[in-house]
């Protein structure tokens, strides 16, 4: 039981880390291979505040999402002056700094062993240290995440946004700020990376950079294309699907070793195939 | 230039490498009329578009509208400041409905920004409604009032010229500028967008037009701005540019 707990916690966090891809990849058009950054910018700033007693849960959420919302508008910027494919590489980039700067910052990260120790969330003065407990939390705020991700879609704003994916120049054209709008959703998209960051250290208590990798942020990408671009749902099945295969792995008569290297080369074919035969993923929009 | 100017371009020079696209340019367009802006090929007159409306920075000269000065103002700005322009190749958001591709460019939405989407959330949807009303309103103006929810893909062609221009008055200004929007159309599409521009004068709106087709500018212009090699030759009323032989010899193809 709890295994099947487990799986649905994780999916939620990977939901609000979907959404934070989702917004940029899907809504607006900036295509981001960086967007596990920010979610491992999240994780060690709640893992190094709960590991040396900073501060509670709650604040280190907060101080998490509100960092990752800087760090996230900075990093989406180059996206203003260089178009396209040119800032697929530009974000290339910044993934291989923040994999380097979270392998080789020691003192608060733990380097390449990682940290280990986080305590459990404590909400309220109650510690979550349940399987159960953890779920809801996990599913609270993916929920509100979600909640986020609807009313930026039924606004002026995300009709905005969807304009610029189609023409930035028409947008200008119309008196409208790409800038603004732009900075606005990499903020929010900040915002759910870093949450999803922070449930991610105290979930799993033990983070190490591997988690926040080049390797995460294309299966963050996966989880996109898989469950469906530019809509919540999509977002929402994504991570369903994604994080089952694995298990659904285990369920076949096949060596460990060969089944770590199969589900890579799953997620591979998955998003190649739906690339070409499911542009719009299970429960989306072409991307 | 005349005190009466609404819109004055002032000795524009702007140069792309080797070559000057726009050479000492002049005109003036007068408020409530249509004037048509032709040349051939080359002429420059999308170029004039774009220093106007700000998407170039002129390397010299200036820009002035109602009486104030353009020069060094964002794109942004100068719609806010009553001019909107269309492109030669439309622009429009193919994936989104006609009603959408006119209600984002209506001004001063709330929840146009995350704080007042995210926080005030029944306000964003009053707002919306309000929006989504006054896009079909525009759209019921040019003639496609039960087009709200088709895709633009799903629009003929003469209905994408058309939602163009909805999506241009959906901006409210007063100046719209006008890029080839009769080009590759004919019959009776041509008629609907002719008929649309007259009508548009009618309630003050002021346009300047670029335009290929004569018979299209004999029957909508009030004036003719002949542009050659980015210089104005001439600007005056359609009768006296097209009986001029020498701008009919420059137009099909001749050099002066």
């Amino acid at each position: 039981m709890d295994f099947f707990l487990s799986y649905l916690a994780l999916a939620a966090i990977y939901v609000t880390l979907s959404l934070s891809t989702n917004l940029l990849v899907g809504i607006v058009g900036i295509f981001s291979v960086s967007q596990a950054a920010i979610f491992g910018v999240g994780a060690y700033i709640t893992g190094y505040c709960l590991v040396n007693e900073v501060m509670g849960f709650l604040p280190a959420t907060l101080l998490a999402a509100f960092v990752c919302l800087l760090v996230n508008i900075l990093i989406t910027l180059p996206s203003l002056r260089v178009s396209g494919d040119y800032f697929v590489v530009t974000s290339f980039g910044i993934q291989l700094l923040a994999t380097a700067a979270f392998t080789n910052w020691n003192a608060a990260t733990g380097g390449a062993s990682g940290m280990p120790g986080v305590p459990p969330a404590s909400v309220f003065g109650i510690e979550l240290v349940e399987v159960w407990q953890n779920l809801s939390l996990c599913l609270a705020l993916m929920l509100v995440c979600c909640l986020g991700f609807y009313l930026a879609m039924h606004s002026p704003w995300g009709r905005l946004l969807r304009a610029i994916r189609e023409d930035e120049l028409a947008v200008a054209a119309s008196g409208k700020s790409v800038l603004r709008a732009k900075i606005g959703v990499a903020a929010l998209a900040g915002v759910f990376g870093g949450v999803g960051g922070s449930l991610y250290a105290v979930f799993l208590s033990f983070i190490d950079p591997s988690s926040f990798d080049l390797n995460a942020s294309v299966f963050l990408l996966t989880m996109v294309v898989v469950g469906g671009a530019r809509t919540l749902a999509g977002s929402v099945v994504g991570p369903f699907v994604l994080l089952a295969l694995p298990q659904i792995l285990t369920m076949i008569e096949i060596p460990t070793t060969v089944a770590a290297a199969a589900r890579q080369g799953i997620y591979g074919a998955l998003l190649i195939a739906f690339m070409i035969f499911r542009p719009q993923g299970l429960a989306g929009e072409k991307l | 230039m005349s005190a009466a100017a609404y819109l004055s371009v002032d000795s524009v020079n702007k140069r792309f490498g080797g070559l000057q696209a726009l050479r000492d340019c002049s005109f003036t367009i007068a408020q409530g009329r249509i004037t048509c802006l032709v040349g051939p090929n080359g002429a420059g007159k999308t170029t004039v578009f774009n220093a106007i409306t700000g998407f170039l920075r002129s390397d010299s000269g200036s820009v002035s509208f109602n009486g104030a000065t353009l020069d060094g103002m964002s794109s942004q700005a100068i719609v806010r400041a009553g001019i909107a322009r269309s492109f030669q190749n439309l622009r429009l958001y193919q994936d989104m409905s006609a009603r959408d591709n006119v209600a984002s460019a209506v001004p001063g939405q709330f929840g146009e920004e995350p704080f007042g989407a995210l926080l005030r959330p029944f306000r964003t949807a009053r707002e919306l409604r309000r929006v989504n009303e006054i896009a079909e309103a525009t759209l019921e103006h040019v003639d496609m009032r039960t087009q709200g929810d088709t895709y633009v893909r799903n629009l003929s062609y003469g209905e994408q010229k058309l939602l163009c221009i909805a999506r241009l008055l959906a901006t409210g200004a007063g100046l719209l500028l006008l890029d080839e929007p009769t080009s590759g159309l004919s019959g009776e599409a041509l008629e609907r967008v002719m008929a649309l521009l007259r009508r548009l004068q009618q309630e003050g709106k002021s346009q300047l037009v670029v335009e290929h087709n004569t018979r299209v500018v004999m029957a909508i212009a009030d004036d003719v701005v002949f542009l050659h090699q980015g210089h104005v030759m001439a600007q005056g009323t359609p009768q006296a540019i097209t009986s001029d032989p020498a701008l009919a010899a420059v137009y099909f193809g001749g050099t002066i």
